[in-house]
């Protein structure tokens, strides 16, 4: 568990730093995903809804497509995908509290599990560990962002 | 594949101010679902295309002004355009329009219309 710049960001986690999404392998090509603390505090605060695209669902979405949409009362947006992959189910409970994404981001606010279909290609573009934690930290000092 | 297309078209302007931000809430909310967007502002649709006026327009007191909804979807990458025969009927020039808003002919509606898969009207 590795807190950078307030923001609490497990180092046995992949993240896409560019949206501030995470992915957990689950086995397999399996990931879950879901949004980290960076976004939700981006979002400006408590989100009225997260869709996933129903028509995804056992699609391949390339790296980088939406995948569901957030609102709050300060922000509309995209969750991009943040690797290729087939969208095996989106998390049901965000129906009726969308806000678990920012209550509960790593446990029960997961968005989608994606099974990866281009990981060797793809995985490069990820940051995991303590190595990529220090960049992830970088970009967001860069960005001028912190959680706190 | 190149992404869907969608077109809104916004008749509703500033004597219905209720009526004015959703539209530019559901156009950023289909470019975050990665569509192509367009909106196609015409009758009092196009008043809020005026330079200025949607920021003095609040669908509730208090809240955000339509002109914050309009950038928004402007930054989201809904494209804007204006029915040129809605500026005469305000006796507006182009001039007077945000330069993000394109005027095209009526034809150009129905080729829009052609092109989307999915077709709003406001």
């Amino acid at each position: 568990m590795a807190i950078i710049r307030g923001c609490n960001l497990p180092e046995d986690l992949y993240y896409y730093p560019e949206k501030h999404i995470w992915l957990k392998a689950l086995g397999g090509h399996l990931f879950r995903v879901g949004l980290t603390p960076v976004a939700a505090k981006l979002t400006g605060g408590k989100l009225t809804a997260v869709t996933v695209r129903a028509k995804n669902i056992g699609a391949e979405v390339q790296q980088g497509k939406s995948v569901a949409t957030l609102e709050s009362s300060k922000y509309v947006g995209p969750v991009p995908a943040p690797i290729t992959g087939i969208v095996k189910r989106g998390n049901d409970k965000l129906t009726a509290d969308p806000n678990l994404v920012v209550t509960d981001p790593y446990g029960e606010g997961w968005v989608v599990e994606i099974e990866a279909t281009r990981w060797e290609e793809e995985k490069s573009l990820l940051l995991t560990g303590s190595e990529g934690l220090a960049e992830y930290e970088k970009k967001l000092e860069a960005a001028g962002i912190s959680c706190s | 594949m190149a992404d869907d297309k969608i077109l809104i078209i916004m008749t509703s302007g500033p004597d219905t101010p209720r009526r004015c931000a959703t539209p530019f809430f559901f156009a950023t909310l289909a470019t975050a679902m990665d569509y192509e967007v367009t909106m196609f502002f015409t009758i009092d649709g196009t008043l809020l295309l005026k330079k200025g006026l949607a920021d003095t327009i609040f669908p509730k007191s208090g809240g955000k002004s339509v002109g914050e909804f309009l950038r928004e979807a402007l930054e989201s990458g809904v494209k804007m355009t204006a029915c040129t025969a809605s500026l005469e009927l305000h006796e507006l020039k182009v001039e007077d329009l945000i330069p993000e808003a394109k005027p095209v002919g009526g034809a150009t509606m129905w080729q829009m219309a052609e092109e989307s898969k999915i077709v709003l009207t406001f």
